[in-house]
């Protein structure tokens, strides 16, 4: 075993830059030692080791962030990203000076008369790690802000294995129903939400459902980016077997996230993890939104994820696929590589085209 | 309600996130930074072969089987995770006893903390109230009053107060903003019409009763106590004669825990010398001493050998050295529970603050550990307006929290020590948003900046671990209210409510000391000067302090049980020996 892993890390270094698998890297090892054998997860030295940033009301390259109370039944906070606000100077008799204003009433002012996006976000993490004030999400969604002059929410669920299926999808659609509530992220003549749903890892696979589950409610969604979306199933698959610890990730941390989050008993043809395998929902004629689904071509899971894209396929769905060959996990973490960039430019005219 | 941003828009940090490059010392990889982590170029090459190795020694250790790395988990315990190159060596030294030696890394430089992590205005967790347009309206006429204060239009600030009243009325003032804000509108009639200028009210007595029903309203000063005696748990590891500086004894809440740590100590319990400071008694009680006594019941009762001195002072920068009587070969541990801002003065004020001179002198003891809990708050600004938005953020966050500890609790007790625990809070606030000079107390600032301060006054940072962190969860646990949070930021542990730090905790110790105990330098033997500190000329100590100072170093000592006491605002108090 100590041999291969000598072979792994030459492998894995030579398609990544070095800083990236200095961090991904990290990330794996830290990881490694907070999964305990018995399902168990080491939560206080997660938190204690996880990078986190403040929200900044000051912008900062013009975007600033505040965190929110959605839920306060399940503390469900939401960091909101927004580009700089314009002063509001309708009032001079009683309105405070522009430092005041740009404190607070602006914070939640439309950002533009001309319809922007708003970008849901759910950060990654396997279901169990990280937050919505991790330092490399804060980095990403405060990027996305410029890249698509978009409101971004990035939503603190609750994590697994101490809240399984379904809270993380639960709080990803109170996220979506508070945004709808909410005048100042309503855009255009005819005031609408053009809401995206997206995410990476798990949080690609709860945009999928949230998205999903918001058929039902009649809420309309622009479109859906989902980034190495997390899927799975019972079956060994080729990808599975020939990428298994050689960039990164192992099958046996994949099997541990999956029992960690899926209801006890389940297997992995559960349809959150399977969504288009046995035990999955025909999405034929349902008004699911447009899809960007990215893969990296290193992901030992994308087998699973081709799946899920040829399942929207298969079900009429409008799904746009960008498979990055080369790519690895988490290439999207750090701006030094062509398939960040690109995908960025991706995802940029993905939103502007259908906001 | 809407979100509650924090702060004033001034003083933006601009750039500092840049994609390319961040403002950080040169060298350290912009990148790794933006993701929290502090690595050098030049050493990302052996940090990846360290990583390897690391890997390499994980699966070894696993036995070949199931992945177990549960020692490295339970057991080791971790410090400063931003610092990779460390925290990779010190993973790997829990694996691999023989190790050839850490990456070479040489410490920041000086304010490079400052630069990745200044404080940022940070944005306080909002409330989806029902009254929330009400409650925006209050916000806003709190700010518009507050400038129109700044800007010195009384009229205007007095009619926005008139229209505040109202809205109170129509607004729920049991929770939420409408509670805080009724105490803010108070503070600022207060500030407006007060003739006087209103110093905190109140005698110490009673002060004590609001913190002690603050410390059982909320976790904020348990986590204080908490983290500061791990941290000097720790740093009393194979020490047999140990002294406790407390600056502000209050009813001693803090040290049964200790001294109960410390009987139990592998090995057996040191000798436990505690000096309390705190406020002399008006009345002819001596407060310290019966506080003193409890205590020395409690260690005779675990086996601990422990000797009380209580040190009656009004203001910390009245203490002198030589009141503490620090012996030699002692372990110092110099503890501060938010009394440090107390010391400092209004930024633009010039000249040294009293702040220096304490610093200085704790500097001089050589302690083996200083802890520094403070809030966690920009409340020394200059400009009202800042002062008074930042403080508004800051209490509406910490009464909220109050507010889901009341709303959970179902004692009556809890619920009284709820509402005293407001009252608490509200002198703070008054004295914040009313005082103004000498007369202000209450001058909070963030850790970023108390980072500084000791770092300038020549200490450096005892970073607290991942054990300290994970009591301080666990502790949280048995308060009901999901909302709170540990973090840990450069070494430092902070604890907040819905993501917005409200108290730091951190620990430093004297950068010169070395690791083994070193004779307290003979310029800090003050028994000589002891049969002349009785008097009233404190200006006669400090020149007395001075010359030995100055002196030769090869002064006699002379160890002197003084049990005189002295009538000016200094004094000392009887030692209380238990066992």
């Amino acid at each position: 075993m100590a041999g291969s892993n000598e072979v792994n890390a030459n492998e894995s270094k030579m398609v990544v830059p070095l800083n990236t698998w200095v961090l991904i890297s990290n990330f794996k090892l830290a990881y490694n030692m907070l999964r305990r054998p018995d399902g168990t997860f080491n939560r206080h030295l997660a938190e204690f080791l996880d990078r986190k940033v403040q929200a900044n009301a000051t912008p900062v390259n013009g975007v600033l962030s505040f965190d929110q109370l959605i839920d306060r039944s399940t503390n469900l906070l939401v960091r909101i990203y927004r580009p700089t606000p314009i002063l509001d100077t309708e009032d001079p008799q009683t309105s405070p000076s522009p430092a005041t204003s740009s404190i607070f009433s602006s914070l939640i002012s439309c950002p533009s008369p001309d319809p922007f996006p708003v970008i849901i976000f759910f950060h990654g993490g396997s279901f169990a790690h990280s937050s919505a004030n991790t330092a490399i999400y804060d980095s990403l969604c405060r990027r996305f802000v410029s890249l698509c002059n978009a409101v971004v929410v990035s939503v603190n669920y609750r994590r697994s294995p101490e809240y399984r299926y379904p809270c993380a999808y639960d709080d990803g659609f109170t996220a979506l129903k508070w945004a709808c509530a909410q005048p100042w992220l309503h855009s255009g003549k005819d005031s609408k939400l053009r809401v995206f749903l997206s995410g990476d890892s798990s949080g690609g696979n709860i945009a999928h459902h949230v998205a999903a589950q918001a058929i039902e409610s009649g809420i309309t969604i622009s479109g859906n980016i989902l980034l190495n979306p997390m899927f799975g199933g019972q079956a060994r698959t080729e990808s599975e077997e020939r990428l298994d610890g050689k960039y990164f990730v192992t099958l046996q941390d994949r099997d541990w996230y999956w029992k960690a989050f899926l209801p006890e008993g389940a297997d992995r043809d559960h349809p959150a993890s399977n969504p288009f395998g046995p035990n999955g929902i025909d999405l034929r004629g349902l008004p699911y939104p447009k899809s960007l689904v990215v893969i990296a071509g290193l992901d030992l899971i994308q087998d699973w994820q081709l799946a899920f894209v040829e399942g929207l396929k298969k079900a009429d769905q409008d799904v746009k696929l960008v498979y990055r060959e080369q790519a690895t996990i988490g290439f999207y973490l750090l701006p030094n590589t062509d398939h960040f960039h690109e995908v960025m430019e991706e995802i940029k005219c993905f939103v502007s085209s259908n906001c | 309600m809407g979100p509650y941003p924090c702060g004033s828009a001034a003083g933006g940090w601009e750039g500092v996130r840049s994609e390319a490059q961040c403002t950080a010392a040169p060298d350290i990889d912009g990148l790794l930074a933006g993701a929290g982590y502090r690595v050098r170029s030049s050493d990302l090459c052996q940090v990846a072969q360290r990583l390897e190795r690391l890997e390499s020694a994980m699966v070894y250790n696993s036995g070949g089987g199931h992945a177990d790395y549960d020692h490295l988990a339970s057991d080791a315990v971790h410090y400063n995770p931003s610092d990779l190159a460390s925290w990779v060596d010190s993973m790997l030294s829990e694996l691999t006893p023989a190790d050839p030696g850490p990456v070479r890394h040489a410490p920041a430089p000086d304010g490079w903390v400052d630069q990745i992590y200044p404080q940022p205005q940070r944005a306080v967790a909002a409330r989806m109230e029902e009254e929330e347009d009400s409650g925006i309206r209050l916000v806003h006429l709190l700010m518009s009053s507050a400038e129109a204060i700044q800007r010195g239009d009384a009229a205007l600030s007095g009619s926005l107060i008139d229209e505040m009243r109202l809205l109170l009325t129509r607004v729920n003032t049991g929770f939420g903003i409408g509670k805080v804000a009724g105490y803010f509108v108070d503070a600022l009639t207060r500030r407006l019409y007060s003739v006087s200028s209103p110093a905190a009210s109140g005698s110490p007595a009673e002060y004590e009763i609001l913190y002690h029903h603050f410390y059982e309203a909320s976790p904020y000063l348990k986590f204080a106590h908490f983290t500061a005696n791990q941290a000097i748990l720790e740093a009393f590891d194979g020490h047999d004669r140990v002294h406790v500086i407390d600056f502000s004894l209050m009813h001693g809440l803090q040290w049964p825990a200790l001294i109960q740590a410390l009987a139990l100590r592998p090995g057996g319990p040191p000798s436990l010398r505690l000096t309390g400071i705190g406020p002399p008694s008006p009345d002819g009680r001596d407060s310290l001493r019966e506080i003193g006594v409890r205590l020395a019941e409690l260690a005779r009762s675990v086996r601990v050998q422990f000797a009380f001195r209580g040190v009656a002072a009004n203001r910390l920068d009245d203490v002198r050295p030589w009141m503490l009587q620090v012996a030699p070969g002692e372990a110092v541990a110099v503890n501060s529970v938010m009394q440090l801002h107390r010391l400092l003065t209004d930024p633009d004020s010039p000249g040294p603050a009293p702040i220096d001179s304490v610093l200085s002198w704790i500097h001089g003891l050589r302690p083996k550990i200083v802890t520094v809990v403070e809030q966690e708050a920009d409340h020394n600004k200059t400009g009202f307006l800042d002062r008074f938005t930042e403080a508004l953020f800051y209490y509406s966050t910490m009464f909220d929290s109050l507010e889901a500890g009341r709303a959970n609790g179902s004692a009556v007790q809890q619920q009284q020590a709820t509402a005293v625990a407001e009252v608490y809070l509200q002198r703070e606030i008054r004295d914040i948003v009313c005082c103004e000079g000498p007369d202000r107390a209450e001058r909070h600032e963030p850790l970023v900046r108390w980072r500084a301060r000791m770092g300038q006054a020549g200490f450096k940072p005892v970073h607290l671990g991942s054990n300290a962190f994970k009591q301080a969860s666990m502790l949280l646990t048995l308060f009901s209210g999901e909302g709170y949070c540990v973090e840990e930021v450069d070494g430092c542990l902070t604890l907040g409510w819905h993501s917005r730090p409200l108290i730091a905790a951190s620990a430093w110790r004297a950068d010169d000391l070395e690791d083994n105990a070193r004779p307290v330098p003979d310029n800090f033997i003050f028994s000589s000067i002891s049969s002349t500190s009785n008097t009233n000329d404190s200006n006669n100590n400090n020149n007395n302090n001075n010359n030995i100072i100055n002196g030769n170093g090869s002064m006699l000592r002379r160890n002197s049980n003084n049990n005189s006491r002295s009538s000016d605002s200094s004094s000392q108090q009887e030692s209380i020996h238990g066992m």
